[in-house]
């Protein structure tokens, strides 16, 4: 009897690591994402005065949730080495800055849709790709996180939503004005977009 | 605009219609966007997935190139190589873009001036629970694209749950008005559309068009959404191309669809650095999976 128990929670034991490693890209993209919906639902948080305090908080989880440096640099793809550090930096700023913008305008129209992560799939050494489905009242819309692994913490660098990837999306804008001008060109763009916002 | 197009409903797992805008944005705002509902039209786009690596004016993406090289790996802002490089090659060709920039303008202003005012007061005076019976009833007699196409694709078994969604619909469902196949008996169906089919088949996308009102859309899926509108039943309530019975159906579905997605296209421009690129290769991407899958 024993000998039955010990083997148990020597079995469990050997499992618990796995179980938790296999977890965590899915379980580290659900806890801010979660923590994104918990935001939009506090009831504490309604209407105008609350407006702002959402706005702060929803952009502190998309920090936490998202990699911008890691998502500029496949966004420019090699276009990227053609930006000195200084650029580079100040590309990751501004392009950091519309994504937020764009995500707290979006976000804060959401209360009702149910967010189930269903899996992750390695998509390679460091990066593995975490499935979910949004589901509204009518419809479902799958939505997989990437997600990389950086100094142990997982984090978002793209975002695909029914098979359209964000950063292709923006790549392919970027490659536009990058093909027949400098980065600072495309820096300029970014910057008028920016202050205009 | 992709609105003018989005219709499909992707409420199932399978197919979904172009939607991209929303689509695109939605990506990124992570999060929830109703994109999809209902209505699933017959839309122009509906037709064909892009595949593009077409030529176009875009300019390279590979992994390598010679400013690879170099720099501490450890530094975050060091240069990309490898993986992070790479170009997703998802292009399309666009060797009509004045045309399609104009189209697009034009669609943009229609509906900013005429769609959305007029969505806007629909919402206001039909209550959301009956929009929704007007989503079914569109996405139900839209069945015949579904089961065609399904079938085309050598996915009988798809077609076969799509007829007996269309038939519980019809009868237990009162004529399409409630989503009574899944929500009764679970019965899921896949979306299917004959631009899809096309590039199942090994058509090519050919190049980017925006048609005026119905957007985003290329020489395949001009051909997928006329044939999907043959098959579709609303179309032949009159006897002519253009009567207010046909022109009224189509309209209602659009409006009806519409209500349900108020503001994704504004979410999407604003979003976008340039808006027309935006949505050309939302588009380009979206159709790519649809036939992918």
């Amino acid at each position: 009897m024993k000998k039955w128990l010990a083997g148990m929670v020597l079995a469990l034991l050997a499992t618990l690591p796995l179980i938790a490693f296999a977890g965590v890209p899915l379980d580290t993209v659900k806890t801010n994402v979660d923590s994104v919906l918990e935001v939009l639902r506090d009831p504490k948080l309604q209407g105008e005065a609350g407006k702002k305090v959402k706005a702060q908080r929803i952009e502190a989880a998309a920090e936490k949730l998202f990699d911008f440096v890691e998502l500029s640099k496949r966004t420019l793809g090699v276009n990227w080495n053609k930006f000195t550090p200084e650029q580079r930096k100040e590309f990751v700023r501004l392009f950091e800055s519309i994504l937020k913008n764009a995500y707290v305008d979006r976000i804060t129209a959401y209360t009702d849709e149910q967010v189930s992560f269903t899996k992750e799939i390695p998509l390679s050494g460091d990066t593995v790709e975490v499935r979910s489905v949004v589901i509204g009242k009518n419809n479902q819309v799958p939505i997989e996180y990437r997600v990389i692994k950086e100094s142990n913490q997982w984090k978002v660098y793209d975002v695909v939503i029914e098979g359209v990837s964000l950063i292709e999306n923006y790549r392919s804008q970027f490659r536009e004005i990058l093909g027949n001008n400098p980065p600072e060109t495309l820096l300029d763009t970014l910057r008028k977009k920016v202050g205009a916002g | 605009m992709s609105r003018w197009n989005a219709g499909r409903d992707r409420r199932r797992s399978g197919a979904r219609g172009l939607t991209l805008g929303p689509v695109v944005l939605a990506a990124f705002f992570l999060c929830l966007s109703p994109l999809h509902t209902w209505a699933d039209g017959p839309d122009p786009d509906t037709g064909t997935e892009v595949n593009a690596p077409a030529a176009g004016k875009q300019v390279e993406e590979t992994g390598s190139s010679p400013a690879a090289t170099a720099e501490k790996p450890s530094d975050q802002y060091g240069d990309v190589t490898g993986q992070e490089a790479e170009g997703v090659g998802t292009r399309i060709a666009d060797p009509i873009e004045p045309w399609n920039r104009a189209m697009y303008h034009v669609n943009d202003k229609l509906y900013f001036w005429l769609l959305k005012p007029t969505t806007k007061a629909y919402k206001y005076a039909v209550p959301e629970g009956f929009r929704g019976l007007i989503g079914n009833f569109y996405q139900n007699i839209k069945a015949p694209v579904r089961i065609v196409n399904n079938f085309l694709q050598g996915k009988p078994h798809y077609a076969a749950l799509e007829l007996a969604r269309f038939l519980v619909n019809s009868t237990v469902g009162v004529g399409g008005l409630r989503e009574c196949a899944t929500q009764c008996f679970g019965i899921t169906g896949r979306e299917a559309d004959f631009g899809q089919t096309l590039g199942k088949y090994g058509v090519g996308t050919g190049f980017y068009i925006v048609w005026p009102l119905l957007g985003p859309s290329s020489p395949r899926d001009t051909v997928g959404w006329a044939a999907d509108l043959a098959l579709t039943p609303t179309f032949y309530v009159s006897s002519q191309w253009f009567s207010p019975e046909t022109v009224g159906l189509y309209a209602l579905d659009k409006v009806n669809y519409t209500s349900f997605h108020l503001g994704d296209y504004e979410a999407l421009k604003a979003a976008a650095i340039d808006p027309y690129v935006a949505m050309r290769d939302a588009y380009v991407q979206y159709r790519k999976k649809a036939v992918e899958q």
